[in-house]
């Protein structure tokens, strides 16, 4: 109903190449190890895992490419996650939009911590998968951003009925972490982020 | 000698990575209240045991849990042997224990030579489960006399079990007093009162009257979730900055006497990014109460409650959620970390000279509280450390003092910070006191 075409064709073509690499690299070692119901959902550490492949030398190889990614880059990354109610992306649906992702830099010399923040916009006020919605934009970006982002996800403010208790659960990195080891939940996610490739 | 305000005077350094660490985060590491080991929750469902001698790994308890370890806490007073509890997202508690005996003495000795962890007397044998919340257990803790242990959970309730004979846990308390999951649990160093700490924003302090365990306090300020309790050590004014009593002005020693008659008090951390320190209001007839049995128990009952306030907030540095704190209880320094990946460093003392009014945490009492021990703060909390990226880019979930037990130990009371990372690292650091 929200659909609105000038986004529609935009989005799902134009996935950066490195993070795609990375997914792919994600989803080959879940092929690899599936043997148990929780060998499944260890991708989610996938962020992890990929900085001791070079543990020293990732942090300056990583930062020339790095510097690089911008809005439109996060943008990219997560417009082509599906909706899990439609069979449409959320750039194309707008519950993803450009002028609502921020990278905000270092707040200091010594740091070198950059703050990802994306606003997301439900398609209706009470839609009850938003808190959904926004797992599944977290873990993307976890998944495919370097260590050094912190990754902000927030229901944008006024549209909707319950963003403050909304944006607090998907704040709280404790819950996050627990829910991403919830074989039902992670299973939904991984059909929205199916699209992504 | 008096210098500016919040002048670094402490360096925070390097002295070890725990090796090998853990492939995934390891959410919190637990110092063993008399053996220099260090036992760390992981992700990978598996508790970790290092060495604080010579810093390796030294056990794997594995098997247990089906999903992240997330809290860990070792039984104190125990003699000849260790007693791990261990809380999981699987909702689960389990109790570990490992025979010490005859290895206080050569212990690291053995654990340098060799990997004897093949053999199974050596390993920490599983020895009960503790089922019954709904959720994932976020933490839990036992008291200082071991007789208890409180677990708390996602599932809004706090338990407390009793050990009561040959791993026989009996549920002694089951407290559904918050509104929202239950973060953090700890007990008073004294008494048998436990505080819980919650996503619900509130901190709530419980006690036992007349075979119940209820609620007895609820401490309101923190704008976000709560992400740690912990009390101050048993005695503090004796080893902090108060030691000192010579030239006392009148004020400075009342106020130390109304401390005294608090006792320890109570600091918390959240993802609103404060640090507050809570202090209980003394009862006039405290001594009576406790010790005239002869009281009807109803109005113990009513008694029971205590009054806690606000007593400070530290100077705020870091940029987001403080997950953890701890008050030493040596020196009664504070020491924090989060997800800005910061180390800071506290320390509280005399406020300098003059009282000018621009303390801002007088305002922040709630006015009915205003009452004079706390509407005059005598004391300020000044930051003396800090350190940026201590894990690189990650997240520091956890940071808690340790005594030092390396042979590069400068006294018997030095201590060490534990610090533990989403990298999946234990990071060890020793504290550098700056000479000016």
């Amino acid at each position: 109903m929200d659909l609105d075409k000038d986004n529609a064709n935009p989005t799902i073509i134009n996935p950066s190449d490195l993070p795609c690499r990375r997914r792919e690299c994600s989803v080959k070692k879940r092929e690899d190890g599936s043997t148990g119901l929780f060998d499944n959902l260890t991708p989610t550490y996938n962020y992890l895992s990929d900085p001791f492949d070079g543990p020293d030398s990732s942090g300056d190889s990583d930062d020339d490419s790095v510097e690089d990614i911008d809005e439109q880059e996060i943008y990219d990354l997560i417009s082509s996650i599906s909706d899990p109610e439609h069979p449409l992306s959320l750039g194309s649906l707008a519950v993803v939009n450009l002028p609502d992702i921020h990278i905000i830099p270092p707040t200091s010399p010594h740091s070198s911590i950059s703050t990802v923040v994306v606003e997301i916009t439900p398609t209706i006020t009470h839609c009850s998968l938003a808190t959904v919605i926004g797992l599944g934009v977290r873990v993307r970006l976890e998944q495919a951003l370097p260590p050094r982002f912190r990754v902000d996800v927030r229901v944008k403010k006024g549209t909707h009925s319950t963003d403050t208790a909304v944006n607090k659960q998907l704040g709280d990195k404790e819950r996050v972490a627990a829910a991403l080891e919830n074989g039902t939940l992670m299973g939904v996610i991984r059909k929205m982020l199916a699209t992504c490739e | 000698m008096t210098s500016p305000l919040e002048a670094p005077s402490y360096t925070i350094q390097p002295l070890a990575t725990l090796s090998p660490p853990s492939s995934s985060r390891t959410w919190q590491s637990a110092p063993h209240p008399s053996l220099p080991l260090v036992a760390t929750a992981c992700s990978d469902r598996n508790v970790r045991v290092y060495s604080l001698t010579s810093f390796t790994l030294v056990h794997t308890v594995t098997g247990g849990h089906k999903r992240s370890v997330r809290t860990v806490s070792w039984k104190p007073g125990v003699k000849g042997q260790s007693v791990l509890a261990t809380g999981s997202f699987d909702a689960s508690a389990g109790i570990w224990r490992r025979d010490e005996r005859g290895l206080e003495d050569d212990f690291t000795a053995q654990k340098q030579r060799g990997d004897d962890d093949e053999e199974e007397d050596d390993d920490y044998q599983f020895s009960c489960i503790l089922d019954g919340h709904d959720s994932e257990i976020k933490s839990l803790s036992w008291s200082p006399s071991g007789q208890y242990l409180a677990t708390c959970s996602r599932d809004k309730s706090v338990w407390i079990w009793e050990e009561l004979e040959d791993d026989n846990f009996e549920t002694v308390a089951v407290l559904q007093e918050h509104d929202q999951d239950v973060k953090c649990v700890a007990w008073h160093p004294e008494e048998d009162i436990l505080a819980s700490a919650s996503y619900d924003e509130t901190v709530r302090l419980y006690k036992e009257d007349a075979d119940d365990w209820v609620q007895i306090a609820q401490l309101n300020g923190h704008d976000e979730t709560v992400w740690w309790v912990e009390f101050e050590g048993s005695g503090m004014s004796t080893k902090d900055f108060r030691a000192q009593r010579e030239n006392l002005s009148q004020e400075r020693a009342q106020h130390l006497e109304l401390l005294e008659r608090s006792g320890p008090r109570l600091a918390t951390c959240s993802d609103d990014r404060t640090i507050r320190i809570w202090r209980r209001k003394p009862k006039e007839n405290r001594q009576y109460a406790s010790q005239n049995t002869g009281i009807p128990s109803i109005i113990r009952s009513f008694n029971i409650d205590e009054d806690w306030f606000q007593e400070a907030i530290l100077p705020q540095r870091h940029d987001r959620v403080i997950y953890s704190i701890s008050w030493s209880r040596k020196t009664g320094l504070i020491v924090s970390a989060g997800s800005d990946g910061k180390i800071i460093l506290y320390k509280e003392r005399w406020e300098s000279q003059v009282p000018n009014g621009v303390k801002a945490d007088g305002d922040a009492n709630a006015p009915e509280d205003a009452e004079e021990s706390q509407r005059t703060p005598l004391t300020e909390w000044i930051v003396v450390a800090e350190l940026f990226s201590a894990h690189g880019v990650f997240e520091v979930n956890h940071v808690c003092w340790a005594k030092r037990n390396d042979k590069g130990r400068r006294h018997e009371d030095e201590e060490i910070i534990v610090s533990t990372g989403d990298d999946g690292e234990v990071k060890v650091w020793t504290l550098d006191e700056l000479k000016t």
